[in-house]
């Protein structure tokens, strides 16, 4: 039996070898080329999931049922070039003052792209929009939806529970925990369009409020910057061993609809899934201010009201462009406005990786000062004195 | 010294010496045109677009948008912008019949029933019949995508905004049919208060400076200050702007420049910093620095091309003064746009192109100190002058010290990201530069010069390396200003991408460096490929019209990159293809 050892050793000098390390920028390249194309098609977040997170591109002809795969992602380029990065420091690296600079320069990159995938998996996206003079206490997802109950039972104090869409699954039955009530799931669609039934159309979904006279078509998930998801779904609320009959929920359905459980009344909608915080922001002022005599906007700032209880924090906060707030973990930045300018738009970050871009930035840049810095001053050095001009 | 080396000193640097005395005597003022003290009236600080400048920056970026050029021939001499804004706002039927609107559309003009000749210029008087169906054409061509419109529908649009900016200008001091001095005699007739809101809102921009009781943005224009003294608050500026305007219509130049001389006295006093600020970008107007670089520049070059022929001792030098000369009125120029926008350098892309010229050159002079061999110059006087050419056609597009909009209002970013970004650019079109040198010589020098070669190789080397550290950290310093104001560091933005594959271009030059994949040949090729590279990343991205940093769709500019992008190909091919290769049979 011949031993695996040499094909082991080959397979691990091809991985570290330069030829992988330009073929994988090179395919880089071409990817990243395509992903800035296609945005005018797919938008950025479809074009960035088609080419840049995916394993494989795939391509589906017009003609066959199946799709092919095509060009390698960005995702496994990536992945590659990493291993390939760690395999050539851990196959070569020799202290070398001389080399140095290299050597923190790649060092530097792996913890960028390392960086890069922890932003991917951790980062979540919200965002908050407060009127002037309300009080807000959560963030929205942007692209994550959820089915809401509010107990509205005490209008003075709702209580609210949120189901994430990730569990609307056809078929399943969801209790409410705190609550009598458990949700079965009839249909669900990420998108949809609603239309007023019509004779000709198939029976409606629900049998109890609005949604009886309204057809819902499946369409496909947005992806465009721009589009955002009529998220429906169809559900049977289950209480006290008896059925509420089968409601139509939707982000398009403008009212939330209600039904009364012993006595407690439960309101149902379709909303931006919801963060809640330990603490409150309430908008004092939104100022946009635009350039002496025209429309150019000059800044955006909101003037914001911090108030922690749990850490006796009572406090004023000016966000603007270029200065968010970052507090427990989140960052809150100036993003858009509404409604007349009462209406102030945060976007909100929660990311736990956001320091490992710059460490990695700092290594690089120091890396590569370094090394071309020796290289410069090797070149003079070897220079001979230019003559002088006659 | 010998009296030869003393000569030969002489020689070197006096081409740089004159170049920068002809730059001095465009500073000094032109006397009157037609006894008319027109600099006096242009220098008259104006709040247009946001900002305080002079009338003569208005009446520059008017006429250079609306004719392309910034000058007008009109009876065998060239109306400067100043005469042609003092016609257009007292003088509207002179102005309407001077040949400003440039159509050089064919379907355009055969809306107009004109058939294409090489007359390209119309007045407005020209124009008038046919307004009604420019504007018909253009509100349909405006319901359009930018990049759904036919040629036709742009080449209509633009037209019709330039007639509409034409008409506003036309309007800003006094309706073109009720000379202000008459509307100053009839304030409070009924009919008036409508002519006054007219004015109010056609006017573009506001020139009586705010009184000391106001708010310090409350410039008026005509028709607001004739409202306010319809309502008993004359503004003492109004009553000289009219005489002004009666005077210089009826041909009084003693009349006309004492109001002038008033109505900038008043002005001083009521802002003296505007008034200050508009001479000084006044002066800047003048000498166009950035004009005047171009110039000298491709002087440099010449002289450049000259050495190679005759005499390479004396004109190499003398080519090297001229560069020198050349970067410092680059240099200058640049200085003062920052001290008059208060910003740094690059603010947007126009700026952008005058910068990546300007750091091209100073690389350029610096390798040229190194090396010693022209090179170095005539690669700078080449990038020079390309680039303050870019910067000329970008120009067209409007005020090139527009207001930075709310997001881009950070001097700190502007300063590292956007500069550093720029450098980066810079290296990477200067290697490409150096690369085309090194293809040209290749095929036309008479004979193989290894140690050039060599010389050059080196220079191509060392400069990528310079265009990875700065396009790199300039692309990492435009994701943490991402971070900053959006909270994400990378966003796969088109003009993100774009930074990245430059950076990732350069990297692939210097791996295969590394490597020894590529050599010389090869080396080259890769730097030229980097020039096509840098200019979508530069220009192509703002063409998708898509993303945080889409300027505008540029049609026109689509065709000048698609040309350049094709001869970078071509010189690719030059390069990689043997030395004096000969299409057909070797002899």
């Amino acid at each position: 039996m011949t031993s695996l050892k040499p094909i082991a050793r080959q397979a691990w000098a091809l991985l570290a070898s330069l030829p992988v390390t330009i073929v994988a920028l090179a395919l880089l390249m071409l990817l990243v080329v395509a992903c800035t194309l296609a945005q005018t098609d797919l938008g950025t977040l479809g074009a960035v999931d088609t080419y840049m997170r995916s394993l494989v591109v795939w391509y589906q002809p017009p003609a066959i049922p199946f799709r092919l795969p095509v060009f390698p992602g960005g995702a496994l380029v990536g992945l590659v070039l990493v291993l390939n990065l760690t395999a050539a420091l851990a196959r070569r690296f020799e202290f070398q003052p001389r080399k140095l600079g290299l050597w923190v320069v790649h060092a530097g990159l792996i913890l960028l792209v390392a960086g890069e995938f922890c932003t991917g998996a951790f980062q979540v996206d919200t965002r908050m929009a407060i009127e002037e003079g309300q009080t807000v206490d959560f963030v929205e997802s942007y692209h994550q939806m959820e089915l809401a109950v509010s107990d509205r039972t005490d209008p003075a104090h709702t209580v609210e529970y949120g189901i994430p869409d990730a569990l609307l699954r056809a078929g399943a039955v969801i209790p409410v925990p705190g609550t009598p009530l458990s949700f079965r799931v009839r249909r669900f669609f990420v998108n949809a369009v609603l239309s007023r039934r019509v004779e000709t159309d198939p029976p409606a979904l629900a049998d109890q409020g609005v949604g009886a006279g309204i057809t819902v078509t499946p369409a496909r998930p947005a992806t465009a910057d721009n589009e955002v998801n009529a998220t429906t779904v169809a559900v049977e609320p289950l209480a006290g061993g008896r059925s509420y009959g089968t409601w139509l929920v939707s982000t398009e359905l403008g009212a939330p609809q209600a039904f009364i459980h012993e006595g407690r009344s439960y309101a149902l909608s379709v909303r931006p899934r919801r963060y809640y915080l330990p603490y409150t922001l309430t908008l004092k002022k939104f100022s946009h201010d635009v350039y002496a005599g025209t429309d150019i906007p000059r800044n955006f700032s909101s003037l914001v009201h911090l108030s922690n209880p749990a850490r006796g924090e009572e406090r004023d906060v000016l966000i603007y462009m270029n200065q968010p707030l970052r507090y427990e973990g989140r960052t809150f930045y100036q993003a858009s406005y509404g409604k007349g300018d009462t209406l102030s738009v945060l976007q909100v970050v929660a990311n736990p990786g956001w320091l490992v871009p710059y460490l990695s930035c700092a290594l690089i840049t120091l890396g590569l000062l370094a090394h071309f810095g020796i290289t410069l001053f090797g070149a003079l050095q070897r220079r001979q004195p230019a003559p002088e001009a006659p | 010294m010998k009296p030869a080396r003393w000569f030969a000193l002489l020689f070197t640097w006096l081409p740089g010496l004159l170049a920068l005395a002809a730059v001095l005597l465009t500073t000094l003022p032109p006397g009157p045109t037609r006894g008319f003290d027109m600099q006096g009236f242009a220098a008259i600080p104006v709040l247009e677009g946001g900002r305080i400048k002079p009338l003569d920056s208005v009446a520059r970026n008017a006429l250079l948008m609306i004719r392309g050029k910034q000058t007008v021939p009109s009876q065998g001499r060239q109306l400067d912008p100043d005469e042609w804004i003092l016609d257009l706002l007292f003088r509207p039927a002179t102005a309407d019949a001077q040949p400003v609107f440039v159509i050089n559309d064919p379907d355009v003009l055969g809306l107009m029933g004109v058939r294409q000749t090489a007359n390209r210029y119309f007045s407005f008087a020209a124009l008038r019949p046919h307004l009604g169906a420019i504007q018909q054409q253009a509100e349909a061509a405006r319901g359009l995508e930018a990049v759904q419109r036919s040629r036709f529908q742009s080449a209509v649009l633009n037209l019709f905004e330039r007639v509409v900016l034409y008409d506003h200008l036309e309007n800003a001091a006094q309706l073109a049919d009720a000379p202000l001095f008459m509307e100053l005699q009839t304030l409070r007739d009924p009919q008036s208060a409508a002519r006054h809101r007219e004015l109010a809102e056609a006017a573009p921009f506001r020139m009586l400076a705010p009184l000391p009781d106001g708010s310090p943005d409350a410039w008026q224009n005509s028709g607001e200050a004739l409202d306010a003294a319809a309502a008993g608050r004359l503004h003492p500026g109004l009553p000289l702007l009219a005489e002004a305007g009666a005077a210089y219509a009826s041909g009084d130049p003693a009349g006309f420049n004492a109001s002038v001389a008033q109505l900038r006295g008043l002005t001083g006093n009521l802002r003296p910093g505007a008034l200050e600020h508009a001479r000084d970008e006044l002066l800047f107007n003048r000498v166009q620095p950035f004009y005047l670089g171009m110039v000298i520049y491709v002087t440099a070059l010449l002289v450049l091309f000259g050495s190679w022929l005759f005499r390479p001792d004396l004109l190499q030098p003398a080519a090297f003064s001229l560069l020198a000369a050349g970067a410092l009125v680059h240099t200058a120029g640049l200085a003062s746009r920052i001290l008059l926008q208060g910003r740094p350098p690059v603010t947007n892309l126009y700026s952008s192109a005058i910068f990546v010229g300007w750091a091209a050159v100073l690389l350029g002079l610096g390798l040229e100190r190194m090396y010693r061999r022209g090179f170095g110059t005539a690669v700078a006087a080449a990038a020079g002058f390309a680039s303050l050419i870019i910067a000329h056609h970008l120009a067209m597009e409007g005020d090139t010290m527009e207001m930075m909009r709310a997001v881009l209002d950070s001097n700190f970013w502007l300063a590292t990201h956007v500069v550093t970004i720029t450098v980066g650019y810079s290296g990477t079109f200067l290697a490409g530069a150096i690369a085309i040198a090194y293809t040209l010589r290749k095929h036309l020098a008479p004979a193989p010069d290894p140690a050039a070669t060599a010389v050059l190789v080196d220079m191509t080397y060392g400069v990528v390396c310079f265009a990875l550290l700065f396009s790199f950290v300039g692309t990492v310093l435009g994701g943490i200003w991402a971070d900053q104001s959006w909270g994400r560091f990378w966003g796969w933005d088109p003009k993100e991408n774009g930074a990245l594959l430059i950076v990732l271009w350069n990297a692939i030059i210097l791996h295969c460096r590394w490597g020894g994949y590529i050599r010389e040949k090869g080396l080259m090729a890769c730097a030229i490929f980097g020039n096509i590279i840098t200019s979508l990343s530069w220009f192509g991205v703002n063409m998708l019209g898509v993303g945080l940093h889409s300027y505008g769709f540029m049609d026109q500019a689509f065709w000048a990159l698609s040309a350049f992008i094709a001869s970078q190909a071509v010189l690719i091919v030059l390069c990689l293809a043997p030395r004096r290769f000969r299409v057909g049979p070797a002899v």
